[in-house]
């Protein structure tokens, strides 16, 4: 069997069947719910999972389309965030004052739960739109600022003396050096934020917006039983946007920096 | 001393060279008044036990370090002008490739600095992934080469701005007995081509003695110059040579110096 | 070759006596040192100060066009933190509880996860996947169903904060169980130790350094799963309060609550950190 064969049967195969037994249990355990211990509001709780994968269906060009906006500002967050955040860490690693002074709150913000400031967010700017974007930059720039400085400041000593004994420019030793050897660090970085940039964005939407899929996950929740299954459909959409965020990011990194030892398919002769 | 020191034309001049390292409880003279020659063209070791300041000197030639006092002239110039001409190539103990560059990539890296046209680059390269036996591994990444291959091409780096003076510091040391003596050899096939100035530093006599003109012996607690060694062992040097007896009462001579040490 | 005259020549130190290889020079070291120090501390002080006073004289109100009612100035903030100081610790206690039983649950079931996955690591990798995917879904999605099951009292969020936490302690500790050097696990077996015997002295101890990494990610999680999880269904905690008052524009007592949630996140940090230190001091991250 191929290298790709046996990454197949190894870690996917696996994973697949957990995941049947789950849905199988899930399946399982809605039907003793509602049939068995007849639990108020059970389809509420548990739903058949065939009757929210059929409201996805039904359901799946609104959710398409919902979840496009949320996604489409989480992303448009996330890249001013990310924007934001490498530059602080460039000017951290370039200049010592520039670190002394930024650094402790780029520390100390990652103690703090952020998405609390999302209401205080939405109520200063009262821009569903803006709110979003807002939040999701917000929550993507201390995790990218932190992991790019980690990284930039991962450049082997005797690399840095090598282009020293170069003599090299400054911005070829960034070009050149740094920020390649920052690349796993900036996506270290991105893959935290990545999800939390979508949690953010629905968390607006949630708490008041015209368009995207918290919205939609409101109104079914309030329309009440009759629409449970499209509710969990918006849940299960949710949770979607999450997963392929991260993923996005996940294959970017693979495409940007490709050399990293988790990528490679087996041991060189050493 | 002999003839030749006399006569030559020094491209490395160092005039009582120290160096002290600030420490937290009291500073460590690292090199204490270390003054030497060494000619154009010429290869010279610097060898002695951890500590010595084998390494603090090789950094100050690179003006990687500045000593704390003494003169330093390289080519006649200070040692920061010419390596701001980029008259060095430097190899040190790991081969400290880029990870994100083939191998290809990772020789045209300095050239890359020097504002070489691409063609001129990838020509340079094919020519210097020959010259150290790596052609048909260009494309390669670093991690999918044996310890032995990333010196190699650590060392054709080190060659592609052809630079005057080559600085090794113990560019060996990582590999195995066989793979080292190899090397050793190949260095030589590779420098009677390209005839440049080579300063190896090195812990072990037998590797010194093999590759130098002279050798320089260094002394620790202060690192100190302690004595000077010429190899009269004829070039080209062969494999033959390791086993006779000039090689040995070679040896047997320097590692006497370190008698008491 | 003519090789009998002595090939290696000796050089003579001149001057300078050998035996001189130290000089003291501690005084300079030492408060050059002293001076890194104050600015360590005092230029992110200063900058801090220099941000609430540009805040307070409504520079950034100039600059984005706000007004105060949008954004309250410090000095109406610490005005709505002292008038309601009480309310204020007793819900900040509140989610704190929430947040701290909650990371509790979901650790000790991530790490549970962990040790199953590790202990057969064919099919448990597998089914670390599907925990780790868990990490991407958004919290928020997971408020509503949770109030569905466990109403609206600190069970739901317990429950919020349990699933949150739950992916990065079992990632983490697995990671720590798995990457054990191949010569200890040598060692265990040439004592012909048990898979049990492997876990105890070895696997669950090398896993510790992972488990506090995730233990520092999950304060900090756990923080924001209780806020968030208050935000929606609730009637007591900091995350109610916060959006209520914003609800009902009284924005100083929302960033009271924002100021309460920080510090709190902070001091939950602090505590976990401390107790990395006193478990694992043979760490190397735990030098100096």
């Amino acid at each position: 069997m191929n290298g790709f064969g046996n990454l197949l049967r190894l870690r996917f195969l696996p994973a697949a069947v957990w995941g049947l037994a789950l849905l199988a249990i899930w399946e399982a355990g809605s039907w003793f719910l509602l049939k068995v211990l007849q639990v108020r509001m059970a389809q509420s709780k548990l739903p058949y999972i065939h009757e929210v994968v059929s409201a996805f269906g039904r359901y799946g060009s609104t959710l398409l389309k919902e979840g496009w906006v949320t996604l489409a500002n989480a992303g448009l967050g996330l890249l001013l965030g990310a924007t934001a955040g490498t530059l602080l860490a460039v000017l951290m690693s370039a200049s010592q004052w520039m670190e002394r002074l930024a650094f402790p709150y780029a520390v100390a913000s990652q103690m703090v739960p952020i998405l609390g400031l999302a209401p205080i967010v939405y109520g200063i700017v009262r821009d569903d739109q803006w709110a979003r974007i807002i939040i999701a930059g917000y929550i993507t720039f201390f995790p990218v600022a932190l992991n790019m400085l980690r990284g930039l400041r991962s450049a082997h000593p005797s690399a840095l003396e090598l282009m020293r004994s170069y003599a090299a420019k400054p911005w070829s030793v960034y070009w050149k050096l740094r920020f390649p050897a920052s690349l796993p660090g900036l996506f270290g970085g991105l893959k935290i934020a990545a999800p939390l940039a979508v949690t953010g964005a629905i968390l607006v939407e949630l708490m008041g917006a015209r368009n995207g899929v918290g919205v939609i996950m409101l109104r079914n929740l309030y329309y009440g039983p009759s629409h449970v299954y499209m509710f969990w459909s918006t849940v299960v959409a949710g949770a979607l946007l999450g997963v392929l965020s991260y993923l996005t990011m996940s294959v970017l990194e693979r495409l940007a920096a490709p050399w990293q030892p988790e990528f490679r398919t087996k041991g060189g002769d050493r | 001393m002999t003839e030749k020191a006399v006569t030559m034309i020094p491209e490395i001049e160092l005039d009582r060279v120290s160096m002290q390292y600030p420490s937290a409880h009291s500073d460590v003279l690292a090199l204490q008044e270390v003054s030497l020659n060494i000619a154009k063209g010429e290869f010279v070791a610097l060898l002695g036990p951890s500590g010595c300041g084998k390494t603090t000197l090789l950094r100050i030639m690179a003006d990687l370090i500045q000593p704390t006092s003494g003169g330093i002239k390289v080519a006649g110039k200070s040692a920061k002008e010419a390596r701001l001409a980029q008259k060095y190539g430097i190899v040190f103990q790991n081969p400290v490739l880029y990870d994100w560059r083939k191998v290809r990539h990772n020789i045209t890296l300095p050239l890359e600095l020097m504002g070489v046209k691409k063609a001129g680059r990838y020509r340079k390269a094919e020519e210097l992934l020959e010259l150290v036996g790596l052609a048909k591994f260009a494309d390669k990444y670093p991690w999918q080469l044996s310890g032995g291959m990333q010196q190699r091409v650590a060392i054709a780096r080190a060659l592609a701005m052809e630079p005057e003076i080559l600085l090794m510091d113990e560019p060996f040391s990582a590999l195995d007995e066989f793979t080292r003596e190899r090397l050793n050899e190949e260095l030589l096939s590779i420098w009677s081509k390209v005839g440049n100035t080579v300063v190896f530093v090195t812990h072990s006599i037998q590797e010194a003695v093999f590759l130098s003109d002279r050798v320089f012996i260094l002394s620790p607690h202060p690192g100190r110059l302690s004595a000077v060694a010429e190899i009269p062992l004829p070039r080209p040097r062969t494999r033959e040579m390791r086993n006779g007896e000039v090689f040995f009462r070679l040896i047997a001579q320097i590692r006497d110096r370190f008698e008491g040490v | 070759m003519d090789m009998d005259g002595p090939l290696v020549t000796s050089i003579q130190p001149n001057g300078a006596a050998a035996g001189q290889g130290t000089v003291a020079g501690q005084g300079i070291a030492k408060k050059r040192l002293d001076f890194k120090e104050a600015g360590r501390i005092g230029l992110p002080l200063l900058g801090g100060v220099l941000f609430f006073l540009l805040w307070q004289l409504q520079a950034f109100h100039r600059i984005f066009d706000l007004k105060t009612y949008q954004l309250p100035l410090p000095t109406a903030i610490g005005a709505a933190l002292s008038d309601n100081f009480g309310l204020l610790l007793s819900y900040t206690s509140y989610t704190l509880a929430e947040a701290a039983l909650g990371m509790l649950l979901g650790s000790a079931i991530g790490f549970l996860i962990a040790m199953i996955a590790a202990a057969w690591p064919q099919w448990g990798a597998g089914g670390l996947m599907l925990v780790a995917s868990l990490n991407a879904v958004p919290i928020v999605a997971l408020a509503p169903i949770m109030n569905l099951w466990f109403g609206d009292e600190m069970g739901a969020r317990i429950a919020i904060v349990t699933v949150t936490t739950m992916a990065a302690m079992a990632i983490n500790a697995h990671k720590g169980m798995s990457m054990v050097d191949p010569l200890a696990l040598d060692l265990m077996h040439s004592y012909a130790a048990g898979k049990r015997h492997v876990f105890r002295y070895l696997r669950i101890a090398n896993s510790l350094p992972y488990v506090f990494t995730a233990l520092k990610i999950n304060t900090t999680a756990s923080m924001i799963g209780a806020i968030v999880g208050e935000f929606f269904v609730s009637s007591r905690g900091l995350g109610y309060l916060l959006s209520n008052s914003v609800k009902v524009a009284k924005m100083p007592l929302g960033w009271a609550c924002i100021v309460m949630a920080a510090l709190a996140g902070v001091l939950f940090y602090l505590i976990v950190e401390w107790l990395e230190k006193a478990f694992i001091k043979w760490h190397p991250s735990q030098r100096a």
